[in-house]
């Protein structure tokens, strides 16, 4: 149950607007420390903009507008003094398309902790084996390090994107809808490795697939036109949703 | 309304377990019926009605494995699909129970009975009730019908007791009558195990309608 867990990251009266376009509306919503946070829901309901805001990703976007607040750690992540840079170190994020460097694969792991300071080869040489093996993909590629990360398959690409997030040591891997463009077989080794992630890691993720989520999450939020209308243990949420809404749209009455 | 094709589906899940119902209801009451007027032929009709619900009860899991397999049932429907499983399995086991009973029938059918049957009939009367009880529940996913079951199972075992009592006291006074008495007394064991199945079959839907596990009985 939530109210065991050590809570990590949590969105305290959350307003998103796109102009005048409210996206997100007065969101509660508290991240469990090394769980996975599945939040579903129909398109247009706010969950990747919820996700986005989590490491202020929505700041590029410059007729977005927030007010509320996200605790990371206790702390408003949206207060003046606050450093994005090393917010999106320790809150990191992969997206829906793999979209590795154009450079080889041990560049694309090396980059991040370069551009944080470390220098030394063989410091960085073991950071990117590391990682790979976390990432479950050093099997598969540790002959061919140096080689472009673009000739790796779609599933490889996407585990070396997530990789490249590891290798800042974040504290919390955001992911939006990140087996959408793959196969099932990929798909299947990526919630292996969320699951693999989360004793070290905080995933939340944000799916279309409805059975990915019930299948690793630990707990699912289930949003509808900007509002958080359940939120749950996972098993739970699936087996007896409270809210009718919940409801309608995991049985697909609704969609 | 989307998935138009999985409801259509657990539409018909759902007509092949009332069916299985009425089979079962139909076979207590033929094997009773059978019993009562010593009529072979009667009791032969209810071994069909079994052999039908044994084929129809594997079609309703075969239904149900495949929905479960191709269209991942979650919440209510996957309550539903579950718990569709498994009432078949109950009413299958009914007409189980009632095909022992025209056993009973075509053992004793050459011979007077030990005594005319009334309670037996009774325990009868009842579970025909009670399945329908179960079969309208089923029908309008409403649980309020199975609020009637726990008192008539009790008048059930009510009656079993009694049965039981009145066969001991034929078998203690004359010990000829032992074999009679003894098929008669496993009948009335095996209605009273069915008016139990028709219990749990109760729970089950409420467990399907409402999410939450009860005990009737």
């Amino acid at each position: 149950m939530l109210e065991d867990e050590e809570i990590i990251l949590e969105s305290v009266d959350l307003n998103i607007w796109f102009g005048s376009n409210q996206a997100i509306k007065d969101v509660d919503l508290k991240i469990a420390k090394n769980n996975i946070t599945a939040i579903i829901g129909p398109s247009g309901c706010g969950k990747s903009t919820f996700l986005r805001a989590l490491n202020r990703m929505n700041d590029v976007i410059p007729i977005c507008s927030t007010e509320g607040e996200v605790r990371y750690q206790g702390k408003n992540i949206y207060s003046p003094d606050e450093d994005v840079v090393e917010l999106r170190k320790k809150v990191g994020m992969v997206f829906q398309k793999p979209n590795p460097f154009p450079k080889s694969i041990y560049e694309n792991i090396a980059y991040g902790p370069k551009i944080h300071g470390i220098k030394n080869k063989s410091k960085l040489d073991a950071i990117v084996e590391d990682t790979l093996k976390a990432a479950a993909l050093w099997e598969e590629i540790e002959d061919r390090l140096h080689a472009s990360a673009m000739g790796l398959s779609g599933g490889q690409q996407q585990r070396l994107c997530i990789a490249r997030a590891m290798a800042v040591k974040p504290e919390i891997i955001l992911m939006d809808e990140p087996c959408s463009a793959l196969d099932p077989i990929s798909t299947a080794k990526i919630e292996d490795l969320m699951i693999e992630l989360k004793k070290d890691y905080t995933v939340v993720i944000v799916t279309h697939n409805m059975m990915q989520a019930a299948r690793v999450s630990d707990y699912t939020a289930y949003f509808l036109l900007g509002e958080l209308i359940e939120y749950e243990v996972t098993s739970y949420l699936f087996e007896y949703p409270k809210d009718k809404r919940t409801e309608d749209y995991i049985t697909g009455r609704f969609g | 309304m989307v998935r138009k094709q999985f409801h259509i589906e657990m539409r018909h899940l759902k007509s092949e377990v009332l069916r299985m119902g009425e089979i079962a209801r139909e076979a207590v009451t033929l094997a009773v019926d059978s019993l009562k007027t010593q009529d072979v032929e009667m009791a032969d009709r209810v071994h069909i009605l079994e052999e039908e619900s044994d084929v129809l009860n594997l079609e309703i899991n075969d239904r149900s494995m495949m929905l479960t397999a191709t269209q991942q049932p979650v919440a209510s429907d996957l309550r539903f699909v579950s718990t569709m499983m498994k009432i078949s399995d109950s009413f299958e086991r009914i007409c189980d129970y009632a095909q022992k009973i025209a056993r009973i029938t075509k053992k004793s059918a050459h011979k007077p009975l030990l005594k005319p049957l009334i309670d037996i009939p009774r325990m009868s009367e009842n579970i025909q009730k009670m399945i329908d009880l179960d079969l309208d529940a089923i029908k309008e996913r409403d649980v309020r019908p199975t609020d009637q079951l726990e008192p008539m199972d009790d008048e059930i075992d009510a009656l079993y007791v009694q049965i039981y009592n009145e066969l001991l006291t034929f078998m203690l006074k004359d010990a000829a009558t032992i074999d009679d008495a003894t098929d008669l007394l496993f009948v009335a064991r095996y209605l009273e195990r069915i008016g139990d199945i028709t219990c749990k079959v109760g729970s089950k839907i409420v467990f399907m309608v409402e999410g939450k596990r009860v005990w009737i009985k």
